[in-house]
């Protein structure tokens, strides 16, 4: 049976391709002048070049942090390009019909379809392309509801008052090592805003994709839900493969006020190196929200089967009374992949709720922690936490680890924190083809089975998608 | 979270270098002199007791005290530790001392008493055994036991860690229990620890060795006090470290009862060795100490091992009480079952640790932790990790924590049976510390701990 599963994980990366564009790129290495170059690059207002510079210094300071449970060599912060842009012939575009064909078809090529009129499905989509947003969808039929969707360079210039209201409110410029780097030298990401008591027509979703192999990618995402409002909104990101590693280092912000919500997935499928552990991306990410108004929720969604590394704790502090955070996870890894992911919920506010579901499912020689915390502070009254983390473990040489952190200092609080680590059984599998279900059917069966608390928790369209992600990445995986 | 604690636990018999020119930690350097002030003549036998003493001694000058920015120490601030200057007790008062409410009736005549570290051969009594166990000092250890010794003391596997390498390095007399092969022992072994320090601050270092031989039985009861007729003002230190050998088939019952005075402080180390079959049982009890740490670890060098380690933290006022245990699984089909409770009053800190290592080797483990916690006043305050870390693929492993005070429903469900609120409540607590009361092998054991619960939140006022 492990031959039959064997041949089953070893799918290969279909969106490992190279996009040849011409890219302007500034030189390899970090210093206080390139901070300043991507500020002027983009044109920015004052205030960012110093929210830049700033956490460029605090970063100098900084140390990278060496506790979360993977293994990698140094990364050298001078020979990473922190910006590369594909050129564009003018400096503003009009029209979707002047992007560079190239790029369309990149993401055509991606299932992305950036051609409005082609779209069935109602998602507005922003396509970031290594450092730079290349063109948001269904700006103008969002626009009619006073929804501001673009990339965050756009936003700083057409609103600037907004991204200096709440950019480093919830993730601050030196929170931690690879966000302070993300602050100084973030390239491009999404911005949205939802006004008072509006619920966002269609759903959001931005696509990342890494092209050029010496970049790294470091988007900030800014999502602002004002009293009231809610939203859903999806992340989505491939990368060709290249033997080398790229660095991700990503922030996103989320602000929800009174009563409002916030909805957000991810299913990140970065390139994840090959089955030797050579090449793929690494994946340090810092996710925030900040519940900060009365009765207001944020949920996290997030399917991780890509990356060579993966390190983020999708988090949210719960400030406003009654405010709900949720976290569903499923993490896949499988040949020599490490992931270290798990979520923070900090109770602050009364009646505060939260609830974590994570699915860990490792295969091959890979290596996949949950870390979480679970903090109640002194003054949240009834605070409510229930935790379940789950892994599924296929093969001998997969490790699964749990790091759960409960930190309770108020005694009306109520946390449960529950996990497990199981196997596909042989006799599960023989129950099956006992009916007459191939043993691969089978296993595709049970991971969904096993993952079903979290897929349930993504749009539709995503949740058949990540369905079949992983049945793909698990090919020939069980045995 | 440091990468060590992910990893395989470390093995203490790394050589250290035995030259270090830098002194990196005054305040342990000073520790460290004091203690080896104890060292005295060293008989013939034991010489190379001295080799264990240096290389420890070598480690510790290397270390440093902890702080909390050590991932294992995250919680548990070591500061006010660090504040009072800890000398060895240098005589002896033992006499003097009536040790009645201390002892007990089970074990009456198989009981060694240590005071401030040093034996009290006159307060101790080893009649009641078989003739071929061996319960004794070091000093009254039989010659040939003193050879033997050798090849277990020191050699435990397990975090290097500088309480213990403190501990080893002033090694001057020690508990050991033996049990020969294929012997059960009825009796239960109380090794009684108390201290007696008043006005200058004490430490002293118990160090336990026991070994039981393959298809032995033991029950084992260690238990760390101090002097009840004074009142609890003194402030001392208590540093110890047990070991325990538990080979093939061989059987171990162990209690561990800390119950320090309320202004001291207490380190503890309990390493434990399971050959194969073997099976272990500890319970451990914490009640006292103004900060304690109990580190328990266990290893298993051989298959089908079963180990049940239960635990039960009562703390109320300021005291900080910290146990951090580690169940190294690397042998196939073994069992491991903990439960760890924690009742927290006032503005206690209950701090728990509990990590579970399944390394490849260890197919068809089936290994359960849970840690419940229940917090009685609203500044009390509980930090859990319950911690997993698996390789192999076939096995069952769970792990569970909660966190919570006593249920509205339940405390009514009492009332309307005619208790009035507070006497429902006192009921429930007593319930939540009984499910581990009960586990303890001696009855007057379980009363003593049953009175204490009860004593412990009497004065508390547990209406809302």
């Amino acid at each position: 049976m492990s031959a039959t599963v064997n041949t089953l994980v070893n799918q290969p990366y279909k969106y490992g391709f190279i996009t040849d564009i011409e890219a302007d790129t500034i030189p390899r290495g970090l210093s206080e002048d390139v901070v300043r170059l991507i500020s002027a690059k983009k044109n920015e207002p004052e205030f960012m070049l110093e929210f830049r510079l700033k956490a460029y210094r605090q970063w100098l300071k900084m140390t990278e942090p060496t506790w979360p449970n993977v293994q990698y060599p140094k990364i050298d912060y001078q020979n990473i390009i922190y910006y590369s842009a594909p050129k564009q012939q003018k400096a503003k575009l009009n029209s979707l019909d002047e992007v560079d064909p190239t790029l369309l078809e990149t993401f055509e090529k991606l299932g992305i379809s950036l051609s409005e009129q082609k779209r069935l499905s109602n998602v507005a989509v922003d396509a970031i392309f290594d450092s730079v947003s290349v063109a948001t969808t269904f700006k103008e039929k969002l626009a009619k509801d006073g929804v501001i969707f673009c990339s965050i360079s756009e936003a700083l210039q057409e609103h600037p008052e907004l991204v200096q209201k709440y950019l480093g409110s919830v993730v601050p410029v030196a929170d931690n090592y690879f966000a302070a780097l993300n602050a100084a030298v973030f390239s491009d990401g999404s911005f949205v805003y939802i006004p008072k008591n509006t619920k966002c027509p269609m759903e959001l979703s931005t696509y990342f994709r890494i092209n050029s192999g010496d970049t790294g990618q470091f988007e900030r995402t800014l999502i602002v839900a004002e009293a009231g409002s809610s939203v859903s909104y999806l992340e989505g990101c491939t990368a060709p493969m290249y033997d080398t590693n790229q660095l991700h280092a990503a922030v996103v912000e989320l602000v929800a006020l009174d009563n409002a919500e916030i909805k957000y997935s991810t299913v990140q499928n970065w390139y994840a190196g090959d089955e030797n552990g050579k090449g793929g991306i690494y994946n340090f990410v810092t996710k925030r929200g900040l519940c900060q108004g009365v009765n207001s929720k944020i949920s996290w969604t997030q399917v991780e089967t890509g990356s060579a590394i993966t390190w983020k704790y999708p988090s949210c502090v719960l400030i406003g009374d009654n405010s709900v955070g949720e976290f569903y996870s499923v993490a896949l890894t499988n040949h020599k992949q490490q992931a270290d992911t798990g979520t923070k919920m900090v109770h602050v506010g009364k009646n505060t709720r939260s609830t974590i579901i994570s699915k860990g499912i490792s295969a091959g020689g890979s290596s996949n922690s949950y870390r979480g915390l679970v903090k109640v502070n002194p003054k949240a009254v009834g605070a409510r936490n229930y935790s379940q983390c789950d892994s599924m473990l296929i093969g001998d040489n997969a490790h699964a680890n749990t790091f759960p952190y409960i930190q309770v200092q108020n005694n009306t609080a109520q946390v449960e924190h529950e996990a497990s680590t199981s196997k596909i059984g042989v006799d599960q599998l023989f129950y099956f083809s006992q009916r007459g279900i191939s043993a691969e059917d089978a296993i595709s069966m049970m991971i969904s089975g096993f993952c079903k608390d979290v897929f349930n928790q993504l749009p539709m369209e995503f949740a058949v998608e990540a369905d079949r992600l992983l049945s793909l990445k698990l090919e020939g995986s069980v045995g | 979270m440091s990468r060590q604690s992910s990893t395989a636990i470390p093995n203490s018999d790394e050589t250290v270098g035995l030259t270090s020119v830098l002194v990196r930690d005054a305040y342990l350097t000073e520790l460290l002199k004091q203690c080896q002030g104890l060292i005295q003549v060293i008989e013939p036998e034991v010489a190379w007791m001295q080799e264990i003493r240096d290389r420890a001694a070598a480690w510790v000058r290397q270390s440093t005290i902890p702080t909390t920015r050590d991932e294992e120490w995250r919680f548990t601030d070591l500061s006010p530790l660090r504040q009072i200057a800890f000398q060895v007790e240098t005589q002896s008062i033992t006499s003097l001392l009536d040790i009645t409410p201390l002892t007990l009736p089970e074990a009456a005549n198989s009981r060694l008493v240590f005071i401030n570290g040093v034996y009290a051969p006159d307060l101790s009594a080893v009649v009641d055994l078989p003739d071929s166990v061996v319960v004794s000092n070091l000093t009254g250890l039989p010659l040939e036991y003193r050879s033997r010794v050798r090849d277990y003391l020191a050699q435990q596997q397990g975090t290097q860690e500088v309480f213990t390498a403190l501990n080893t390095a002033g090694i001057t007399d020690m508990a050991v229990v033996w049990i020969p092969k294929n012997l059960v022992v009825e009796t239960p072994i109380h090794l009684l620890f108390i201290s007696t320090a008043s006005g200058t601050p004490i430490i002293s270092q118990p160090r336990c060795l026991v070994v039981a031989e393959s298809g032995s039985s033991v029950t084992l009861i260690e238990e760390y006090t101090h002097r009840r007729d004074v009142a609890e003002a003194a402030v001392y230190f208590t540093n110890a470290v047990t070991e325990i050998w538990v080979e093939e088939n061989a059987q171990v019952n162990h209690t561990r009862i800390e119950r320090e005075s309320g202004t001291a402080f207490h380190i503890g180390k309990s390493v434990i060795a399971q050959a194969r079959d073997s099976r272990y049982t500890c319970n451990a009890i914490t009640l006292g100490a103004k900060l304690s740490r109990h580190n328990l670890e266990v290893f298993q060098t051989g298959e089908q091992t079963e180990t049940t380690l239960n635990g039960l933290t009562m703390i109320a006022l300021q005291q900080l009480a910290d146990t951090h245990s580690a169940i190294a699984l690397n042998h196939p089909y073994g069992t491991s079952n903990q439960l760890h409770k924690c009742i927290v009053a006032d503005r206690a800190h209950a701090v728990f640790n509990g990590k579970v290592f399944v390394p490849k080797a260890a197919q068809l483990t089936n290994a359960g932790q849970l840690n419940r916690n229940l917090l009685l006043s609203p500044k009390a305050r509980v930090d859990t990790k319950p911690q997993l870390e698996i390789t192999a693929d076939n096995v069952k492993c769970a792990h569970g924590a909660t966190v919570s005070q006593l249920d509205d429903e339940e405390v009514f469900y009492l009332q309307s049976r005619g208790l009035d609120e507070d006497n429902a409540r006192k009921l429930l607590i007593n319930a939540f510390a009984a499910e581990i009361i009960n586990q303890l092998p001696l009855v007057s054991l379980r009363e003593r701990l049953s009175t204490a619960v009860s004593k412990q939140y009497s004065a508390l006022s547990l209406k809302r």
